[in-house]
């Protein structure tokens, strides 16, 4: 494996982002809010944007100063991240856009999806984004360049932790 | 509205749990591989709880943290305990086969062969001998 230069990604921003994309995203759904749907594919989209996690300003302003989320910082890849970002913000356009012009199974459904990857990143740890990207890495698509961190499976979290 | 509403919730409900539960059978399924495969490791039983734990040489919380903690369990449960380590760049097959995504991956088998626990990622001390504990 190539020797690559890893940064310093602190996991609980991104948590927090995922947190918040399923809890509005299912808020959304139960109170049939098109327009909350909306708002985060919106956030996600800045957040994508400035290449930062959309929802990243809860944990930075609210959680990280009141110590009620610890930094996880670990040695990773930043670009499969925001890769992922904007594939979640893609799927929550898609389903914005879908509900306002009145396909409702088809919105709800690509919500969901954003809803069931968010869900298997925050809790099981894997990256379908980041796997994607990792895989596009392999057929050399320009601007896919980053590999996985040492003895880390596309796309699942590194187990590397800051100094170790 | 607020019946639209208390549908939508349950909606919301079924789906979760239908999520979670999908999660939980990925996990069984992994631990059920690891029992089909586990006799190729060690012929018809272990007779002793076994630790098989995958690593690769390049993978640094495998060197910092997993092996130290399994040097560790070793020393405390002595010949009580059977440990199988497998480079998962060496053996990709067999890798594949108990369905490693990650490493360090930790499978723990009871006295009978039995997978009863899987740790995907380092798995620590106290960690290994609660579960250990537990067989």
């Amino acid at each position: 494996m190539a020797s690559q230069t890893l940064q310093k990604v602190d996991h609980s921003a991104l948590k927090t982002n995922q947190i918040m994309i399923i809890s509005l995203n299912i808020l959304a759904f139960i109170f049939n809010l098109p327009i909350l749907a909306a708002f985060v594919a919106l956030v996600m989209g800045i957040g994508s944007a400035l290449k930062i996690p959309g929802f990243g300003f809860v944990y930075e302003n609210l959680l990280k100063p009141r110590s009620w989320m610890k930094p996880d910082v670990l040695d990773d890849n930043p670009e499969p991240h925001r890769f992922s970002q904007i594939l979640g913000f893609l799927f929550m356009a898609g389903g914005s856009a879908a509900l306002f012009f009145g396909s409702t199974v088809l919105g709800w459904s690509l919500v969901w999806l954003v809803v069931a990857l968010a869900a298997l990143n925050a809790f099981g740890g894997f990256c379908v984004g980041c796997a994607v990207y990792y895989w596009l890495a392999r057929f050399k698509l320009p601007g896919f360049t980053k590999q996985p961190p040492a003895g880390t499976f596309p796309g699942m979290k590194p187990k590397v932790r800051e100094g170790v | 509205m607020s019946s639209e509403i208390l549908l939508r919730f349950g909606l919301a409900l079924g789906i979760i749990v239908l999520g979670v539960l999908a999660y939980r059978f990925i996990n069984r399924r992994m631990l059920i591989r690891a029992q089909n495969n586990a006799p190729s490791l060690f012929g018809k039983s272990p007779d002793k709880p076994m630790i098989v734990y995958f690593t690769t040489p390049d993978c640094i919380p495998c060197k910092t943290i997993q092996r130290p903690a399994l040097d560790q369990i070793r020393t405390l449960l002595g010949g009580n305990l059977r440990m199988i380590e497998i480079d998962a760049y060496e053996q990709p097959d067999l890798a594949q086969r108990w369905g490693v995504m990650s490493v360090p991956t930790t499978f723990l088998l009871d006295s009978r062969g039995r997978a009863r626990y899987v740790n995907n990622g380092v798995a620590r001390v106290d960690k290994l001998m609660e579960q250990l504990k537990a067989l």
